[in-house]
């Protein structure tokens, strides 16, 4: 029989220099930092829907900014892959496992993720949930925003530049979502209490995810109701979607728009006033509060159960003010790399 | 001779227990982590975490032995987690619900096995094509969101701690450590085992020699299939929702769990202790890079390199032969 070589070492020692060279890399990153790790009070981690989205770069500037003023050093890690539930629940028990001083969590899914934060909770590891509600009680706060408030500020800003009257479409996004639904819901009852000038030609057909199913359907209620004059879009890819469709039948600017969250191309349309008002909300006052809700908490300072981080309408007039200018492009390089 | 092959073999398993012991080296070492790594509560915590990658992975191990490749593992243990809680909504008590899609997850294997054996399709082709069918399958049946079900006994199988605490582990780990014997020993033990090496090994030999090779295929999907929907169940149990989007390319995870601990993809060869310390291997991993903090692409990065360089060994290894 041949001699055989052992191979196996070499596997491992692949590995091994593997994880030694990534030890190192991530050392000399966290080397600028160190003087403030070994000196941080506490250790928190924040843990977000996903990593990708510009929305979760501002939380994590926000949280990170609230982590250098406090002195604390944040674990910023979501699920591997984006809204993966069974991911973002092994994440949170890591971190009890970690025994971190207390966990910001925006939770995938206000029921999936209830057991981990009861575990968390019992386990002396203090909870604060961020951006999407949980179901029951069992967290120190709940800091978001009010978006039921989003809608009715969209409602009245759609009114106020159609001047209180005509006939308007509401976009819906998707079923099942809660904030998005709070926000059409604020929408049409502000509407329907407060301007009996607008009437509503569609207030029951949905988007869906992307920007291309919103563009459709927009078309399609476009060629169906030509004589409308105004619409509200919930969230950011069906205020492009809605903006894309009106652009393209040459109604932009004609047709009010007024579309909730921002991106380049939404702001560019703004100042183009194809777009009449955004609402925005302030994801980096959210990861902000997250921690500072959480370090009051581990103080012993009294905390208030919900905390609301606001919601203000971005129009083409107000957009240059810096306090608009800074939510429409918040200045997320600064805290983060 | 005799004893080459044995020192052989034990090289075999030898090489992927090494790599688990090094992983756990490497984090115990980690001083901000040092003292909260190598805990029993921590292991409990990862080995609640490698039940559902464990379950099927056992199933994909009969597979990929028989020579066969299984893609829509995932997707099958997405339909069972969301046909549990349907079930649960609809009234059904928690043990019909439980039982039923566990059976739902082996009619899907069987339908794997009945497709590659009848048309004669390679598995890659069938198993692709169920992969979509069943993942589109159960989101037609929740509706395109997930589904909330009443909370049942269901969902404390996979609870960190126990219910009856002289359980010791939490049930979701003991299904893990049982299902493993029973399919270790079938597949070392039985004729069937047997029948599945030869399957794998060379298909036309080992119909030549009597073995009835579409039957064994048929098993063996079959099987896989019920321990999908084993898995599935453990996945509601964890999320109390029945999720149609839960473990989007975890066959991945599955298939390569079964590579780093010695599966051979061109079949024939494969470990039911070697998969289980690929499964711990990635758990582990996950769960230190987590604990240190470290960002998410790293820790696919090192997974990555890892399955890359086992893969790259099974090829070394049957050059040489």
């Amino acid at each position: 029989m041949k001699k055989r070589r052992p191979d196996f070492p070499v596997l491992w020692l692949m590995v091994f220099l593997i994880l030694v060279s990534g030890f190192y890399a991530c050392g000399s990153r966290e080397k600028a930092g160190e003087q403030k790790a070994s000196s941080a009070r506490y250790k928190v981690a924040v843990i977000p829907k996903g990593t990708t989205h510009e929305f979760w770069k501002a939380v994590q500037a926000g949280a990170l900014k609230a982590g250098q003023e406090l002195g604390v050093e944040i674990f910023w890690k979501g699920p591997q892959k984006e809204d993966d539930r069974s991911q973002q629940i092994q994440v949170v028990e890591d971190f009890i496992s970690r025994r971190v001083n207390g966990i910001v969590l925006a939770p995938l899914d206000d029921r999936a993720l209830m057991r981990p934060v009861d575990e968390s909770m019992a386990e002396g590891i203090p909870v604060v949930i961020i951006d999407s509600n949980l179901q029951g009680d069992n967290y120190i706060s709940f800091v978001a925003t009010d978006n039921y408030q989003g809608g009715v500020l969209a409602a009245r800003r759609l009114a106020e530049v159609m001047s209180g009257k005509g006939k308007i479409f509401l976009i819906r996004y998707l079923e099942g979502s809660a904030s998005t639904t709070y926000r059409e819901q604020g929408f049409l009852e502000t509407v329907t209490r407060e301007f009996p000038g607008l009437e509503i030609l569609v207030k029951d057909q949905y988007a869906g995810t992307t920007t291309e199913s919103a563009y459709q359907l927009v078309e399609n209620l476009l060629s169906r109701y030509p004589q409308v004059e105004g619409i509200f879009a919930p969230n950011e890819s069906s205020t492009f979607g809605a903006l894309r469709a009106l652009q393209d039948s040459g109604l932009a600017g004609k047709v009010k728009l007024v579309g909730f969250d921002s991106s380049e191309k939404l702001i560019q349309a703004l100042r183009q006033h194809q777009l009449h008002g955004l609402v925005l909300q302030d994801p980096m006052k959210m990861g902000y509060l997250g921690v500072k809700v959480l370090v009051d908490y581990l103080e012993g300072k009294p905390v208030e159960k919900r905390v609301d981080t606001g919601v203000v309408v971005a129009t083409p007039e107000n957009m240059d003010q810096p306090e608009i200018k800074r939510l429409l492009e918040p200045e997320v390089k600064k805290y983060v790399r | 001779m005799k004893k080459e092959e044995h020192l052989r073999k034990l090289g075999g398993i030898l090489g992927p227990f090494l790599g688990l012991l090094l992983v756990l080296a490497i984090f115990s070492l980690m001083p901000e982590i040092s003292g909260r790594f190598l805990r029993l509560a921590n292991f409990k915590n990862v080995a609640i975490q490698s039940v559902i990658v464990a379950l099927s992975a056992l199933g994909m191990t009969l597979i990929i032995i028989s020579g066969g490749i299984d893609l829509s593992a995932a997707s099958n243990l997405a339909l069972s987690c969301v046909l549990v809680a349907y079930f649960i909504q609809a009234g059904f008590s928690p043990w019909l619900a439980a039982l039923l899609s566990v059976l739902n997850g082996g009619l899907i294997g069987f339908l794997n096995g009945f497709l590659i054996t009848r048309l004669k399709v390679v598995p890659f082709i069938v198993t692709l094509g169920m992969m979509g069918m069943a993942r589109g399958i159960a989101k037609w049946v929740a509706h395109n969101q997930k589904i909330d079900a009443p909370i049942t006994w269901l969902n404390s199988l996979m609870a960190r701690s126990p219910r009856p605490s002289w359980l010791l582990l939490s049930p979701g780990i003991w299904l893990m450590i049982i299902m493993a014997v029973v399919v270790g020993v079938l597949l070392r033990k039985t004729v069937f085992g047997r029948h599945v090496f030869a399957v794998g090994s060379n298909e036309m030999t080992a119909r030549l020699c009597g073995v009835r090779t579409d039957r064994v295929k048929l098993a063996v999907y079959t099987i896989s299939g019920l321990l999908c929907g084993l898995a599935g169940l453990m996945e509601f149990s964890r999320l109390t929702v029945g999720d149609p989007t839960v473990a989007i390319g975890l066959e991945l995870d599955i298939i390569a769990a079964v590579v780093i601990g010695g599966g051979s993809l061109s079949g024939g060869e494969g470990k039911i202790s070697g998969t289980l310390i690929g499964v711990f291997i990635m758990a582990f991993l996950r769960n230190g890079c987590t604990m240190m903090g470290w960002p998410n692409y790293f820790q696919e990065i090192i997974i990555g390199a890892i399955i890359i360089t086992a893969v790259a060994l099974d090829r070394l290894r049957h050059g040489q032969e």
